[in-house]
């Protein structure tokens, strides 16, 4: 069914710091899951719930989203631009579309997958009752998220990233329904810490019991960390259909579940192992092993490489020899240290891990760095830097 | 050159015509007319007038499910109303739209003495000729628009109307009379039809499910259908409601269709302000598509769909690449590739100065017409005298089903997909990466090339994708330096070797789209004269980079620096460029890393034109494809 009243605005302006340095040079949205932008599984099952124009709010590295999705016809949709220059939050970023819509909307984050059911539920509920439309999942780490209580199908509280634990499973979705008077709620909102949050601005249509929630149980897959983009990769590759051997030598061994992007080179006897996405243009030389790695359009596996539990950055060269052996780590990140997580490192774009090298599990190695060979590193390098042999 | 779109269906023409015409506006945007027919009415509905498509209003003809539009780029008679077409014959009763050429057209009008003329172009003979078929016909045999439509199709040529089939009559014989270059619609007040026929100029059928439509371009079909026909020569086209009849030679023939396989959206301006930035954009996927499945780097080779005969390459003389413009110095980047990866002489020319001279042996030279919309006249001329002469003849072109596909021996595609900008961008990256796997492969064919040089260079061309994207991620960069340098009195591009053509085709972006004074020069030309121009109001933008002899031009450098100019290079790792006023990095991609530091150029051009609001997309006094002489 289509329903051209109701638009979806989608927030695609959000930089996603803790996704570095793989968003020094896109947005997160376009951060790729199995080859598609995790954008582009937002904006499909938005035109798969039968809406049939999309206004993006965009910002950092905007002209990645441009290029990848001009006018929305690929997806049939109708796909328009709104900027939001400074980044004030997601309540902003949804006020920058107001002269883009002028009935009932729907907002979504373009870096969260959900199903099309989902946004046809929150419509649903939209169109009946008017907004504003929740909509609540469960979740194993409630506390990372907003923190949401209800009251029978009304929203009891939001509470983003408790300290305390948290007072139900259930976490704010992230997909809502809004009638146009949202905008002036958030006008009317004082700002936090500089942000707005949309769920700040709900907090009076909490207390009176207005906000409807739409429950909902299915695939909702988010990209928090570096490491995440392993497993939600994995999540979605549906493999099984058996891969295109374009490219790939005969002696080449590649599992079932993997995607190859168009142009993609495989060499002879190279193994690419399970839960692997690489790139179009990607070159993987003889002898190498890729498993369980998400490798960027263009990036090159030099022969014998090793890449396990990585991810491996655009244009990025991994020289003959290098292993990025994977296994657990401790990284630490924005001052917060995951231990025991499953990550064997990411190597920014156009970085160069020379011959031979070795990159610890957990090593965070930034776009454009250079890394001798033979060398052995761990940690984390920022962007540009020269890693010689000590 | 001009663009023609036409529509027979069962719903409201105007409309359709109108976004059709917005969708050709490259091609020429001067002035921009329609014609709508409606069943019942004795005359057609035509507006046209100077000016772009946008200033067009379309009558209020919501009955008319048949029309046909056209925009105009000049070439006889400056543009005004009366110059707009369609053109009509004297009762209204036929309108006509022409893209090319009716070179007799003085001496037909002559003929017509008895006809009123309206505008000052060779078009409007066309539909007179016409009314005067149809008067002889009248004489001979009363002919009655209402009644004919009911006397049913007959079997043999499936046009249901008797002024259909005149009308089609018409045309044949009116283009037995023209001499030129055309594509030509015509409707009737009569018959629920297009009739459409073509030489040398392109005419592209789309097939609908109950709608027929008819475009000079496929980027203007492709939202409404992705089955076309391609018309050859001399074709006779009668379109109708969902059914489309081919003529040839008289006879009714069933051609084969073809489908579009691009993206829609890839021939729409998406997302950005001007189709030109959209493009620059594009350009890694663009050339991930060029070297596609083309390149096999294990086995050191390129494989491209062109055979040539046995022994052919081997005995090979000369290559000359004809073309003009920006493919102009994509075939001088591409005669440098030829003579040190092929070992073979190769001389770009331009297409317009091209004669087959100086005694070469045709056997042993082959001419390369370079061009990307395949319709460019001047080179599809030095194709015909190259041809003509015994040269073998290969065709690069990014338009499939173009007149360059027919004419050439053989056609090589540089797969870049639709560019609408008028400045060619990414179609000038495609095309030297086209040519270099044609350089590698010939190279491995005479035996100059070993495979592991080959494998060095495919390296390197596969690499281009993820290197131009690097330069994309620094444009905000190269737009601070081309505001700050945006109002400097002129902008002066050298390199040497490939960095040479690279200056040439920088120069060229910035002239096109900004309007400003920029030259390209060899660095060491500098010196021989034009350095009298620089002053410090005058930029130096110098390609700095592997493939340029960078140590070499640093000292032309050095001579710009001493007269002020402030300098701007684009350079790679090993190049000390210290003292330059700016300095931008391109990622290794050997030999072509000056086609790297193009995008850097288009950019720097782009952002000083939009900087200043000129019209990129379509710059003043430019058409996308000259397909005039």
């Amino acid at each position: 069914m289509r329903d051209s009243s109701v638009p979806a605005i989608v927030l695609a302006a959000g930089e996603g710091r803790r996704l570095a340095p793989l968003t020094h040079r896109r947005p997160k949205p376009m951060v790729p899951v199995a080859n598609r932008p995790l954008l582009e599984h937002v904006v499909s099952a938005i035109a798969e719930a039968g809406v049939d124009r999309i206004v993006l709010v965009v910002g950092h590295r905007q002209e990645r989203i441009r290029t990848h999705f001009g006018d929305g016809d690929a997806w049939n949709v109708a796909i328009e631009y709104v900027e939001q220059p400074t980044r004030l939050g997601t309540a902003h970023a949804v006020a920058q579309a107001e002269g883009a819509v002028d009935g009932p909307f729907l907002v979504l984050n373009g870096d969260r997958i959900v199903d099309a059911d989902l946004i046809r539920q929150v419509r649903e509920r939209l169109l009946a009752e008017g907004g504003p439309v929740v909509s609540v999942t469960p979740s194993d780490r409630p506390s990372d998220y907003g923190v949401v209580t209800l009251d029978g199908d009304r929203v009891a509280s939001i509470e983003e990233k408790p300290h305390a634990a948290a007072s139900s499973s259930l976490i704010n979705a992230g997909v809502y329904g809004f009638a146009p008077a949202i905008f002036d709620a958030i006008r009317e909102t004082p700002q936090e810490a500089g942000e707005l949050g949309i769920p700040t601005t709900l907090a009076r249509a909490v207390e009176t019991g207005s906000i409807s929630a739409v429950r909902y149980r299915g695939t909702w897959l988010d990209v928090s960390h570096l490491w995440d983009l392993l497993y939600v990769t994995a999540a979605t590759i549906e493999g099984g259909d058996g891969v295109d051997r374009t490219g790939v030598h005969e002696s080449a061994v590649l599992a079932a579940d993997i995607v190859l992007g168009d142009n993609a080179r495989v060499g002879p006897n190279a193994t690419i192992g399970g839960a692997t996405a690489l790139g179009d243009n990607v070159t993987v030389e003889s002898n190498a092993v890729v498993a369980n790695a998400v490798v960027l359009p263009d990036a090159v596996i030099e022969s014998g490489a090793v890449v396990r539990d990585a991810v491996v950055g655009e244009n990025a060269h991994v020289g003959a020899n290098a292993t990025i052996a994977g296994g657990p780590a401790s990284v630490v990140v924005e001052n917060e240290v995951h231990d025991d997580v499953e990550f064997g490192g990411v190597i920014g774009d156009t970085a160069h891990v020379g011959g031979g090298a070795t990159v610890e599990p957990g090593t965070i190695v930034g776009d454009g760095v250079d890394i001798a060979g033979g060398a052995s590193v761990r940690g984390r390098f920022e962007t540009d830097a020269v890693v010689r042999r000590g | 050159m001009c663009g023609i779109f036409g529509y027979v269906g069962m719903e409201s023409a105007g409309p359709i015509v109108y976004r059709g015409l917005e969708t050709l506006e490259y091609r020429g945007y001067d002035s921009a007319g329609i014609a709508l027919r409606e069943d019942g009415s004795d005359t057609l509905s035509v507006a046209k007038r100077a000016g772009e498509v946008s200033a067009l209003s379309v009558p209020d003809e919501s009955a008319s499910t048949c029309a046909i539009g056209h925009t105009r780029w000049s070439t006889h008679g400056p543009p005004t109303d009366a110059n707009a077409h369609p053109h009509t014959d004297c009762a209204d009763s036929v309108a006509v739209v022409h893209n090319g050429i009716v070179e007799n057209h003085e001496e037909l009008a002559e003929e017509l003495a008895d006809h009123t003329f309206t505008s000052e172009t060779d078009t409007e003979v066309i539909p007179h000729l016409l009314e005067a078929a149809f008067d002889e016909n009248a004489s001979e045999e009363p002919l009655d628009g209402s009644t004919s439509r009911t006397d049913g199709g007959s079997a043999t040529d499936g046009v249901s109307s008797r002024v259909a089939t005149e009308l089609r009559r018409g045309v044949e014989s009116v283009t037995d009379r023209l001499e030129g270059s055309y594509a030509v619609a015509a409707v009737h007040t009569g018959a629920d039809c297009i009739v459409a026929t073509r030489q040398e100029s392109p005419l592209v059928v789309g097939h609908g499910e109950d709608a027929s439509y008819l475009a000079s371009d496929v980027p203007a079909l492709v939202e409404h259908t992705r089955e076309v026909t391609y018309l050859e020569d001399g074709d006779i086209a009668v379109l109708q409601a969902g059914e489309v009849s081919i003529y040839r030679d008289g006879e009714r023939v069933e051609p084969t269709r073809s489908t579009i396989d691009w993206d829609a959206d890839a021939a729409q301006k998406g997302g950005y302000e001007h189709y030109m930035r959209k493009e620059i954009h594009e350009q890694p996927t663009a050339l991930r598509q060029t070297l596609g499945s083309r390149v096999d780097v294990n086995a050191g080779t390129a494989s491209l769909d062109v055979d040539f005969p046995k022994g052919y390459l081997e005995s090979l003389e000369e290559i000359q690449l004809l073309a003009m413009g920006t493919s102009y110095y994509a075939g001088q980047y591409a005669a440098t590739l030829f003579e040190s990866l092929a070992g073979v002489r190769a001389t770009p020319v331009m297409a317009s100065e091209y004669t087959y001279t100086g005694g070469r042996d045709p056997w042993r030279t082959l001419s390369v017409a370079v061009t990307q919309s395949g319709e460019t006249a001047d080179t599809l001329g030095a194709l015909r005298e190259a041809g003509a002469a015994g040269a073998r003849t290969l065709g690069v072109t990014n338009t499939l089903g173009s007149s360059v596909t027919r004419e050439a021996d053989d056609a090589l595609f540089i797969r870049a997909g639709p560019e609408i900008g008028v400045a060619a961008t990414k179609t000038f990256a495609s095309q030297v990466s086209t040519l270099a796997l044609l350089a590698i492969a010939i190279g491995r064919e005479r035996g100059e090339l070993s495979a592991a040089e080959a494998r060095s260079h495919l390296e390197d061309l596969t690499g281009l994708p993820g290197a131009i994207q690097q330069v994309l991620d620094e444009e905000a960069r190269i737009r601070e330096t081309a505001h700050e340098y945006a109002d400097s009195d002129a902008f002066f591009f050298v390199g040497r070797e490939y960095g040479h053509p690279v200056a040439l085709e920088g120069a060229l972006k910035l002239k096109e789209i900004s309007y400003d004074h920029a030259e390209g020069f060899a660095a060491g030309e500098l010196k021989h004269g034009p350095l009298a121009l620089v002053t410090d109001q005058t930029p130096v933008l110098a390609v700095l980079t592997e493939g340029s002899r960078p140590q070499e031009t640093l000292n032309n450098v050095a001579e710009v620096q001493a007269r002020g100019a402030p300098t701007i290079g684009v350079t790679s790792d090993d190049v000390a460029a210290s003292s330059l006023t700016e300095t931008f990095d391109v990622p290794d991609a050997g030999i072509f890393e000056p086609l790297v530091a193009n995008v850097y150029f288009q950019l720097f051009a782009y952002h000083v034109a939009n900087a200043k609001g000129r019209s990129i997309d379509k710059p003043r006094n430019l058409a996308k494809s000259v397909t005039v002489e």
